[in-house]
């Protein structure tokens, strides 16, 4: 009876049971879907960041003047904030398109179940609907930097590695944030993401530095994956390096493994085992 | 025994066949106190509803003034170290931007109470049209939607305020008048009101969702938000940005707040144009609102 044994498929383990390598098929489906929603609505993504660069730049900037960063040079309050923003831009649009998005394919558009009827696997899916929130995320983050370079708050030309940095971010919140939506059941749920995103951005030394607050409050900020972001950008687009860019660099790594992770799990448990 | 109460409507059908005068003093009867109170019908109606995302509401009501005081007054009152400059009057940051975030609170929560749930009740849910085959009126439908979102309004302005009074206890003792900051709270829910009432009849005017909200967030909202002289005087902005403020209602509910707070010097005139501007756009929400509800629910 080896024989037989040996034909039937692994069950239960392994790759292959959870990848077919076409997680493109997902984001293909995601940007036909694109075309009949209502492109306004994605296009006004965009100007979030740039309201808020505009008030705040100008109004608090003339205010404020110039401040300091983490990594001791002094810039103008537009150019200590932009980066912030462009990192918060990232996150805001990853997480609505890994928790809205998946939530309403997931409860309402019974989409995955469709998917894995065929012969994409829970990683592809889950791959394939994080990489297609990137794509929205680096259309709003370029834009963004095209504003900055305007400006003039795009200080050193490491500045254009804010867009992997962005993509890096974007990736990071869009993995766990689609691993989290698995978990959603119902509308009101879904504004505890509200609840955890709010403060995160007035918190990460976005608007202002992180050292106005005591040790344990900055602590706290600091295992918070935002201010990560923050920190990674600001150091890219005012053009000061250091070897410690590595560590918010690898906070995102890890953060990207373990959504991939959980979230195949959680497309497996829900919908194959 | 119900049904031989002769108190009770429907008892004369129980005894013999009733003439049509007899059945249309019934039906009078019954419909006598849906059409005199209506409006409270919906109103509990539109509470009741809410209890489905209680928890985000109270959650959002304690947390919101907390976070935005620690994280905004609070964060950016250490980074702007002197006072501001108030119209020639000095004031501690804090005690500048507390009045307008809590308006501010007000018109977020007009943001949702006038959009999703008028969308539910035309289009997804159509309770409304249940309301329309009773009693009640389409004029009464739409001050109930207004009623239920006042009350929500005013139970976060209530929370708003409690803690504005605490900050300002524990940061910046004797900044504010209490005789006359608790005003703040009818100040806010007027400035909800003067947001969300013509956004109420804009909502029922929308037929297909195409995101339209959430373009009202972002590009009404938002901008309105910003640009109003919530963090930072009106006329730090240039003049190409200040005409944002004059026709926000966040602006002039703002005003008014910082009036009641802290005695901001304004000239009366001012006054009486800030509360005048609110209560017109209020009214024309409302008789707008009116319009539309009779036009979509007589459809």
């Amino acid at each position: 009876m080896s024989a037989v044994q040996v034909q039937a498929p692994p069950r239960g383990g392994g790759v292959r049971a959870l990848w077919a390598g076409n997680p493109q098929a997902v984001i293909q489906r995601g940007l036909i879907a694109a075309r009949s929603s209502s492109w306004v609505v994605v296009l006004s993504g965009f100007f979030e960041p740039v309201f808020y660069l505009a008030s705040m730049g100008i109004g608090l900037g003339s205010m404020i003047g110039d401040v300091e960063t983490s990594q001791g040079i002094s810039v103008s309050y537009a150019a200590f904030i932009a980066p912030a923003l462009l990192a918060v831009a990232a996150m805001n649009g990853a997480i609505y398109d890994s928790t809205w998005n998946v939530f309403f394919k997931l409860n309402y558009g019974k989409l995955y179940e469709g998917m894995l009827a065929t012969s994409l696997g829970p990683l592809d899916v889950a791959l394939g609907e994080i990489l297609y929130a990137l794509l929205r995320g680096l259309l709003y983050a370029t834009g963004f930097m095209v504003i900055m370079q305007v400006l003039g708050l795009n200080l050193a030309w490491t500045a254009v590695l804010a867009l992997p940095a962005v993509l890096l971010i974007a990736f990071g919140f869009a993995s766990v944030g689609m691993a989290v939506t698995s978990y959603m059941k119902t509308f009101q749920h879904m504004d505890w993401i509200n609840i955890v995103l709010l403060p995160m951005f007035l918190f990460s030394a976005t608007l202002y530095p992180i050292a106005i607050y005591p040790e344990w409050v900055q602590s706290v900020i600091m295992a918070f994956p935002l201010w990560h972001g923050v920190e990674l950008v600001r150091g890219l687009t005012t053009g000061i390096l250091s070897i410690d860019l590595l560590w918010h660099v690898a906070y995102y790594l890890v953060m990207i493994a373990f959504g991939l992770v959980f979230t195949t799990r959680r497309l497996r448990a829900l919908f194959l085992d | 025994m119900s049904a031989n109460d002769p108190a009770a409507p429907g008892a004369a059908a129980a005894t013999a066949t009733p003439t049509l005068d007899e059945l249309r003093a019934e039906a009078m009867e019954w419909g006598r106190r849906p059409r005199a109170r209506g409006t409270w019908y919906v109103t509990e109606h539109m509470v009741r509803a809410m209890r489905a995302y209680g928890w985000t509401i109270i959650v959002g009501a304690f947390g919101q003034p907390v976070l935005y005081l620690l994280g905004l007054a609070v964060g950016l009152a250490a980074l702007i170290q002197q006072p501001v400059d108030d119209g020639g009057q000095s004031v501690p940051y804090l005690v500048f931007v507390a009045p307008a975030l809590l308006m501010t609170s007000a018109i977020s929560v007009a943001t949702e109470e006038f959009t999703y749930p008028v969308m539910a009740g035309f289009k997804w849910r159509r309770y409304f049209f249940g309301f329309s085959a009773s009693a009640l009126s389409s004029r009464q439908i739409a001050n109930g939607v207004m009623v239920g979102a006042m009350a929500r309004m005013a139970v976060t302005v209530v929370l708003y305020f409690a803690f504005i009074m605490l900050f300002f206890l524990w940061l910046q003792p004797g900044a504010t008048t209490p005789a006359t900051a608790w005003l703040m709270i009818v100040i806010g829910v007027l400035g909800g009101l003067a947001f969300g009432v013509p956004l109420m009849a804009y909502a029922a005017s929308i037929e297909d969702d195409k995101g339209q909200f959430a373009l009202v967030q972002r590009f009404v909202f938002m901008p309105m938000f910003l640009f109003s002289g919530t963090f930072y005087p009106l006329a730090v902005l240039p003049l190409w940005l200040q005409w944002i403020g004059w026709i926000s209602p966040l602006w002039h509910a703002a005003e008014l707040g910082r009036v009641v707070a802290y005695g901001k010097e304004v000239d009366p005139a001012m006054i009486a144009v800030h509360i005048v501007y609110l209560l017109v756009l209020t009214a024309v929400g409302l008789v707008l609102s009116w319009r539309l509800f009779g036009k979509r629910l007589a459809k």
